[in-house]
């Protein structure tokens, strides 16, 4: 087993694999930008080393500086987490080169299914179904226009090195094929380096079903059940579940039976997934694998009681999968909520800042992955993604009330986030019978304003204020800049006295 | 203790009175008595007739950022100078309109050049921040009198960007 493994990550998800090594008894090393140095995952890591400057392509991205990083500190393994280099190649072969573990797929597997297009055909060729669509990258806007016109309107553009809707955008009409490839060439440029774009089919209406997969390096496969993620805003996904309510015992079978010979083919190894679009007729189409550890991961720990984060890193580490697919069942219902620094009253506005209070959300059966607390700044460099809210019920409803309990009870202040919009979704009459698809925000919540703000609580929000400069004024006293720990027994124990109790 | 709060760009009075260990509150329209206590120096209760709330205060320079039964406020304490409210888009010329960054970012590309004329929504400029671009279009019919930043250039919220005339005789 691993010493020491670097995290080349930030936010809620370094936090994440942080605590796995600490619960393995493996030191961390943390990485972190020059604006990070207040992060969450630099304080909770045995070792922090500072990678660069803020924007990722001179820090996360830079993966000269990881490198060096990893063997000034003498780590074994780097976990990349998810986004930043966690799907890129070119890093897992430096690794390799290194001898440094890469904890994730072996290079030659990562280069294949990263490789939207070569992974198609490779799909295509070992009989797993696939949506109609272009089979290689053109040089100019003519061969866009052409493949366009075959594949048919409305098409989809593809980021080729990446997912989670970065450089994604439907046409619906010809005349803006090129205005939205340039859109998509810039996001997937500053988002993975690589600006590659291709175009396929968009399926209407369809239900995003992906299946969790692990696979050691001896050949062993198992897959981990569905997670059904089709509520989502512009292609990200914003909400997770698992079971899935379009799947019986026999389509589950065969999509997971079809998830493990994807990566068989692929000559795959540690933690995926394969993420399929499932249209209303239940016929499903292969769409990608992500050779990471997904956002949504922990909706499939709670409901099979598999830790991915700790199997990832026995995997990695030579050791064989200790559980075969009959031993795997699913239990209860799991569902998850990303919570993003976007303003969801204002067209999903980015919102940085200082996040001046925070308040997590506690209760039987949920789970709070956190990469901020109250005092901290989100830079405006990264991703929105702030923390994920997660809960386990025995049924579907139960789960449903449980989360939007939960989110009543999280109180986020400083900055704008996702917690009022996510708690709507939630409540949405059709999210509730299970009726989900990938264009269930654009159909129920296109318009959506947010709730009017109420005369009564402006009331009590002005009484507040002026209590707080009330105790400003004549003590002194006030909630002042943002308290760092709230947790702490000098705040929650209240007034007393050494002594006062004889 | 009368206090002056701006909500939104609108001026909010209140007065709060302490008598004994309840206060008297007053907005202007009526007068009643509240009973209010620090739980902890981010959570005041409020009792009034009976009823129960519970908000979240946090301060930051001079907004406090509230948050009761879902809802959010930013409260924030006037300037002592005494400077007028409105929002200085309003303040200008009627006919002449600044475009302002809507959060912090960075301008990824211009998409006009001074004196070119501009269709309503048409795109000005493109913010990326958080890995995601923001499109900010234009709001009226007109020409681009001036830019003010270019491509690269980091912003912060509110930042103008660039300042618009709008075309006379369409509103």
């Amino acid at each position: 087993m691993f010493k020491k493994i670097l995290i080349a990550n930030r936010g809620e998800i370094a936090v994440r694999i942080i605590k796995a090594c600490q619960e393995m008894g493996i030191s961390s090393v943390a990485v972190y930008s020059e604006v990070d140095r207040e992060s969450l995952h630099v304080q909770l890591a045995s070792e922090a080393v500072c990678i660069g400057p803020a924007p990722a392509i001179e820090s996360y991205l830079n993966i000269d500086k990881i490198i060096q990083a990893s063997r000034q500190a003498g780590a074994e393994a780097i976990h990349p987490g998810y986004g930043f280099l966690a799907e890129n190649s070119e890093f897992a072969r430096s690794c390799e080169k290194e001898k440094l573990v890469f904890i994730g797929p072996n290079s030659k597997a990562l280069a294949l299914v990263g490789d939207k297009i070569r992974s198609r055909q490779t799909m295509e060729k070992a009989g797993v179904p696939i949506i109609p669509g272009m089979k290689n990258i053109p040089k100019d806007l003519s061969e866009y226009k052409q493949a366009a016109q075959k594949i048919g309107y409305p098409v989809m553009i593809k980021a080729s090195a990446g997912g989670g809707g970065k450089g994604m955008r439907i046409v619906d009409n010809p005349k803006d094929l090129k205005s939205y490839l340039e859109a998509g060439q810039r996001e997937a440029k500053s988002a993975f380096g690589d600006e590659s774009v291709y175009l396929e089919k968009y399926i209407e209406e369809p239900r995003h079903i992906e299946f969790q997969v692990l696979a050691d390096n001896y050949g062993n496969i198992v897959h981990l059940f569905e997670r059904e993620c089709s509520i989502q805003r512009r292609h990200q996904k914003i909400v997770e579940e698992t079971p899935s309510q379009a799947l019986d015992l026999k389509l589950r079978t065969l999509m997971g039976e079809t998830a493990k010979k994807v990566m068989q083919v692929s000559g795959y190894n540690n933690a995926g997934t394969v993420e399929f679009l499932l249209d209303k007729n239940k016929n499903f189409y292969f769409l990608e694998v992500n050779a990471r550890l997904q956002v949504e991961h922990p909706v499939t720990e709670l409901t099979t009681g598999v830790d991915l984060v700790h199997q990832q890193i026995l995997i990695a580490s030579g050791e064989k999968l200790s559980f075969k697919q009959e031993e795997l069942f699913q239990r209860g219902h799991s569902i998850e909520c990303r919570i993003y620094a976007e303003d969801p009253v204002n067209n999903f506005l980015p919102s940085s800042g200082r996040v001046t209070f925070l308040k997590e959300p506690k209760g039987p059966g949920v789970r709070h992955d956190c990469g901020i607390y109250s005092g901290c700044d989100v830079p405006i460099y990264y991703d929105p993604i702030l923390a994920k809210l997660i809960v386990w019920a025995e049924n579907r409803e139960n789960a449903c009330q449980r989360i939007v309990n939960a989110l009543d009870d999280y109180v986020v202040l400083g900055i704008n986030t996702t917690i009022s919009f996510l708690k709507e979704v939630i409540n949405h009459p059709q999210f509730r019978k299970g009726k989900t698809t990938t264009s269930f925000i654009k159909m129920y919540f296109d318009k959506w304003e947010g709730k009017k703000k109420t005369e009564e609580n402006l009331r009590l929000a002005l009484i507040a204020s002026a209590f707080d400069s009330f105790n400003k004024t004549y003590t002194g006293k006030s909630a002042g800049p943002a308290q760092k720990e709230i947790f702490s027994p000098w705040l929650s124990l209240g007034k007393w006295r050494l002594g006062g109790g004889k | 203790m009368e206090y002056e709060f701006l909500v939104n760009s609108v001026l909010h009075k209140i007065s709060l009175e302490k008598k004994e260990n309840i206060f008297l509150v007053s907005d202007g329209k009526k007068t009643f008595k509240a009973d209010i206590c620090f739980i902890s120096p981010n959570v005041i209760s409020i009792l009034i007739e009976g009823r129960s709330h519970k908000v979240y205060l946090a301060r930051d320079k001079d907004k406090m950022y509230i948050s009761l039964e879902g809802e959010q406020f930013i409260v924030q304490e006037p300037l002592e100078s005494g400077e007028s409210f409105q929002k200085s888009e309003e303040k200008s010329q009627e006919h002449e309109l600044m475009i302002k960054a809507p959060m912090p970012g960075k301008v990824i590309k211009i998409n006009v050049s001074e004196k070119e004329n501009v269709r309503k929504n048409q795109t000005l400029a493109i913010v990326e921040a958080m890995k995601m671009e923001n499109e900010i279009k234009s709001s009226i019919e007109g020409y681009v009198k001036k830019i003010l930043v270019s491509a690269g250039d980091l912003v912060d919220s509110e930042n103008p960007l660039m300042e618009l005339v709008k075309k006379r005789g369409v509103p």
